[in-house]
């Protein structure tokens, strides 16, 4: 399989959850999906498209446009394209559903993206902060407006 | 005998020479009031600053040095720096790498748990002033707010040979009755 065929089999399995899907060159490509579909974007990838790696899971703030990212990067162990699939959120109420029913190893990527940039996943298994403590929950520190960064320099240095 | 308390007898006003001859209850901290003043302290400090066992309690990378330090190449026994695991034997601990938000309470109960008297010492760029970190989300900054630290030792990780040159200003600190550990 190589990347035209891949994108083919996939826009003609989604012609209205996927836009905008390029091939950056043989072993790349990417596309947006409609956020309320990315489930059955990742189940059709999985079964049909022999895509069975999930590389990673995070978020991008956009804030001129209002906008959250979440950017799944999809691979695979028979073929050598790597998928960069991208949804779109708006900032004020970012929902998307959870993929950890189609790749398991979601759950974490999941969580450490829920912790960053406040996006919900639902139906996730266990949604609660992977890294930072439980109290800066609602902070939300990756996100571009983001106004709690220490402000006391070292005073041993100065 | 200052601060030695007499035994309370049935009056509460008395004297120390109305009391029972030969008799006299007192508490440890009197005592160690009480020695603080003398030269007896000097012979304690001598006995405290040759026997500094610090906490393994690696936080970061500068945790690996302070392994090497403690192990047979740079030897820290001949200056009687000896490592140990519980905190209930330690008198130093070494702060060594970035103290995060959530580290932080972790760190408190260790410092809690160490018996007085004890010494906090800083190794690192990390913990003196967060090092590339010191502007992160979940950097705890100024961390000698927090804990009476005695020596800072710099260095992105200092060596082995500079940490130990920090446990000898820590011993000249506590003979010259200079450290921030115990009260004089």
């Amino acid at each position: 399989m190589d990347v035209a065929e891949i994108l083919k089999s996939l826009t003609d399995a989604f012609p209205e959850a996927i836009s905008e899907a390029t091939a950056e060159s043989e072993i790349r490509a990417g596309s947006y999906v409609d956020k309320d579909k990315v489930k059955k974007v990742c189940q059709y990838l999985k079964d049909s498209l022999q895509f069975d790696h999930l590389c990673s899971v995070c978020g991008v703030d956009y804030i001129k446009r209002n906008e959250l990212e979440v950017v799944y990067h999809i691979a695979s162990y028979n073929h050598p394209v790597v998928l960069t699939l991208k949804a779109r959120l708006p900032r004020e109420n970012p929902e998307i559903e959870s993929i950890v029913s189609v790749y398991w190893n979601a759950n974490w990527y999941e969580r450490e993206t829920y912790e960053l940039f406040g996006i919900l996943f639902e139906n996730h298994p266990n949604l609660k902060s992977l890294v930072l403590p439980e109290d800066m929950l609602g902070e939300w520190p990756l996100r571009k407006d983001y106004e709690g960064f220490p402000n006391k320099t070292a005073r041993n240095l100065v | 005998m200052g601060e030695v308390k007499e035994k309370k007898a049935s009056k509460p006003d008395e004297t120390s020479e109305e009391g029972i001859p030969g008799v006299i209850t007192t508490t440890t901290s009197a005592i160690s009031d009480l020695l603080k003043k003398t030269k007896v302290q000097d012979l304690i400090n001598w006995g405290r600053k040759n026997s500094l066992w610090f906490m393994t309690q690696p936080m970061g990378c500068c945790g690996v040095e302070m392994i090497a330090m403690g192990c047979a190449h740079y030897d820290t026994d001949r200056f009687g720096i000896i490592p140990r695991n519980s905190p209930r034997q330690a008198d130093v601990m070494l702060i060594s790498g970035y103290v995060t938000k959530k580290y932080l309470p972790a760190l408190k109960r260790l410092w809690e748990q160490m018996p007085s008297p004890k010494w906090v010492m800083c190794i690192g760029d990390c913990s003196i002033s967060g090092g590339p970190f010191y502007e992160s989300y979940s950097t705890v900054q100024n961390i000698d707010e927090i804990f009476p630290i005695d020596v800072f030792v710099p260095g992105c990780p200092p060596r082995p040979e500079a940490m130990l040159q920090g446990f000898v200003e820590l011993q000249e600190k506590i003979k010259a009755k200079k450290d921030l550990g115990s009260e004089y």
